[in-house]
């Protein structure tokens, strides 16, 4: 309750090339408004924020009706720009601590869907790299921040991070999305529905091994779905990214319980088919990398081969910060 | 000669015939007609309007008074499956639930509040089922209950105790058997995304948000009534519940206890003094737009209801160092109360601006 913000900032760049910086502070409401807004003396575009941030909260299971929500942006977007919509948005959230993404955020994109929690694209051209764009490339959907599934469109698309473990600094969490269509045709071979763009051959042969060969396992995953996986960062090695895919991939498919946070995983297997999850290098960088960048609402699968040398606080630190954690020898439902 | 006559005409009095026989399979329960007889292996609940109920065994004739009403419903078992996450329609949950014997330490049954304010007609299986399913849907998106990817048993075992006492709370039923099951023969998802994926269109269209000055649903403004009625019969079970479950552990919490319970009684009488939905003054109806405005807070008040019974759950199984977590929760859930209460009793929509 007391660990929320009291302010958020989220930036945004503007068409003639600005960075607009969105600000939300929270107070008490004291019988106001619940959102307020304020754009450099444009009350039609104060009006229009207060709109989207209202549209936008219908998607949250939560509400609160003690605080009020300020917003500021501090230089004024002109008339038909909309692609500071997505910036207000998740300055908002953030404020009331509905989703964690850090200070530095540039966040461009628009939506005529706010109210399903759709982001619908994004008009921004040659933004900087780590910017956040909405649309079908990038953010397609208010959910995907933390790697649920959209429930909406006739494509699932669902999240799952793993460990990469570069030599201490550059250890980060990778993103693998996976999106299943439903397959016209019968009589394929599993594997030649699997896309993976921008993957090594001998990399996408095991994506498709492991996927096939899980799908396997689930008994009614075989021959329904045209499946792409992208990986945010197609340059790596080894294999303790099959687990965070399978999960991905189960979840995309229906068939598996939806983590409130993202799913955190890393393990491999000799033998998907039947269910079975081995274990990986690399313990203690990895757990040193959990420990810094786990996020409330996330859940951790570790290989069950981990869970007698984690060091013995692992469990209840993860805990603290809002996370679980479960190290699993198998996949399937309990 | 007399004696005999009466004794012939007591006989002759039949009880009022009324179908029945969905009781127990597709009904949990049903509303029975003044004079008709409690079905065997029932169990009737009889309610007057002030919210006070009393059973009737089985065989019984259900006599009533002016302003009762009677329900009859079958303790079960009855099974159902539900949807844990609406995102993964292919894995449910098997439920058998039922509901259970009386019991002796409290006054009202929750069971019978429940068919007191929600049953109207009557209560089907499915509809019923479908009511735990979004409740327990709700909870698990705010992150009180814990259903996670890999479950481990622990974990399952933890969800399992919220949820029964979620049910017991919420619904008055007994969970009897819980069980993860594969509905992948039943539910196809790959077609229920093409279906999707052909509608799309139109679907986009209807959920668009109505534009103001259109012409008012009649489903809102309907649902303004049952709403309050919940509101008005539900509050002083909350307000129960919550002053019962509670001991509190020192002067503050003390204080913020009473606070609580103060605030929920000034609600309760702010229900009980509703003004009507389309007079904003007497004999001054009210515009058809601002009506529905009205009932939809009723509905979102009614919101708060539902997570109220959830708070008093979790607080049933709250070890005493979460007591203040759960009353900081407790008090968004007031606040939230208290403002579409405060919403509902408007006529006139002040300006927003701050």
């Amino acid at each position: 309750m007391n660990s929320l913000p009291d302010s958020a900032q989220c930036r945004t760049m503007l068409a003639n090339g600005r960075v607009a910086t969105v600000t939300a502070t929270r107070r008490p409401r004291a019988g106001r408004a619940d959102v307020k807004c304020s754009a450099a003396g444009d009350p039609a575009l104060a009006e229009r924020m207060q709109q989207v941030i209202r549209l936008a909260r219908h998607t949250e299971a939560r509400l609160d009706t003690r605080d009020q929500v300020v917003i500021s942006i501090d230089s004024a977007p002109g008339r038909q720009e909309r692609d500071w919509e997505l910036a207000v948005v998740l300055a908002d959230r953030q404020v009331r601590g509905v989703c964690q993404l850090g200070e530095d955020l540039l966040a461009n994109g628009w939506s005529d869907q706010w109210e399903l929690g759709r982001v619908d694209g994004h008009t921004l051209a040659g933004a900087p790299a780590q910017a956040l764009l909405g649309g079908p490339d990038g953010l397609a959907h208010l959910g995907a921040l933390t790697g649920q599934p959209d429930s909406a469109p006739s494509v699932a698309t669902a999240h799952a991070w793993f460990p990469l473990h570069s030599g201490g600094i550059n250890d980060s969490l990778c993103r693998v999305d996976v999106s299943v269509y439903p397959l016209a045709e019968a009589g394929v071979e599993e594997e030649d529905t699997i896309a993976a763009p921008g993957l090594d051959p001998v990399q996408l042969l095991a994506v498709r091994q492991a996927l096939a060969a899980a799908r396997h396992f689930d008994a009614r995953g075989l021959g329904r779905w045209r499946t792409v996986v992208r990986f945010a960062q197609p340059r790596f090695q080894g294999n303790s990214f099959e687990l965070a895919l399978v999960m991905a991939d189960r979840i995309a498919r229906g068939r598996e319980f939806v983590p409130r946070g993202r799913l955190i995983a890393t393990g491999c297997s000799a033998a998907w088919h039947a269910g079975r999850v081995d274990t990986v290098e690399g313990q203690d960088a990895k757990c040193a990398l959990l420990l810094r960048q786990v996020l409330a609402g996330d859940r951790v699968l570790l290989p069950k081969a981990w869970e007698s040398t984690l060091a013995p606080d692992f469990a209840a630190q993860l805990r603290a910060r809002g996370a679980s954690l479960a190290c699993i020898d198998r996949i399937g439902i309990i | 000669m007399k004696n005999t006559m009466l004794g012939l005409f007591r006989r002759a009095v039949r009880p009022v015939a009324c179908d029945t026989a969905a009781l127990g399979t597709g009904a949990v329960a049903l509303r029975m007609p003044d004079g008709a007889a409690v079905p065997p292996g029932c169990v009737g609940v009889v309610a007057d309007q002030g919210g006070s109920t009393r059973r009737l065994a089985e065989g019984e004739r259900i006599v009533l008074a002016c302003h009762e009403s009677a329900f009859c419903f079958h303790p079960g078992p009855y099974t159902v499956d539900l949807l844990p996450y609406a995102a993964a329609p292919e894995l449910g949950l098997r439920f058998s639930f039922a509901v259970d014997s009386p019991d002796p330490r409290i006054t009202q049954q929750r069971f019978d509040l429940y068919l007191m304010s929600e049953a109207g007609d009557g209560v089907p299986v499915c509809g019923f089922g479908a009511a735990i399913e979004a409740a327990l849907q709700h909870e698990l998106a705010l992150g009180n209950m814990d259903l996670p990817p890999c479950t481990s048993l622990d974990e399952w075992n933890t969800f399992r105790a919220a949820l029964n006492q979620l049910c017991y709370m919420r619904f008055g039923v007994t969970i009897e058997d819980c069980v993860p099951v594969d509905l992948g023969e039943r539910v196809d998802y790959a077609a229920l995304l093409l279906a999707r994926a052909v509608q799309a269109p139109p679907d986009a269209a209807a959920i668009e948000p109505e534009p103001i000055g259109a012409s008012v649903s009649i489903d809102t403004c309907e649902r303004d009534a049952p709403a309050l009625r919940r509101l008005f019969l539900e509050l002083p079970g909350v307000m129960c519940a919550l002053r019962l479950s509670v001991l509190p552990a020192g002067q503050g919490q003390f204080r913020q206890h009473q606070a609580l319970l103060q605030r929920l009684d000034q609600v309760s009488l702010s229900v009980a003094t509703m003004p009507t939905l389309d007079l904003s003054a007497p004999s001054q109806s009210l515009d058809r737009h601002r009506q529905r405005e009205r009932a939809r807070e009723t509905v979102r008040a009614c919101a708060a209801l539902d997570e109220a019974w959830a708070l008093l759950a979790r607080l049933q199984r709250a070890p005493a160092e979460q007591i203040d977590a759960l009353f900081a929760e407790a008090d968004r859930i007031v606040a939230n109360l208290e403002y579409h209460c405060q919403a509902r009793r408007l006529a006139l929509l002040e300006s927003e601006e701050t």
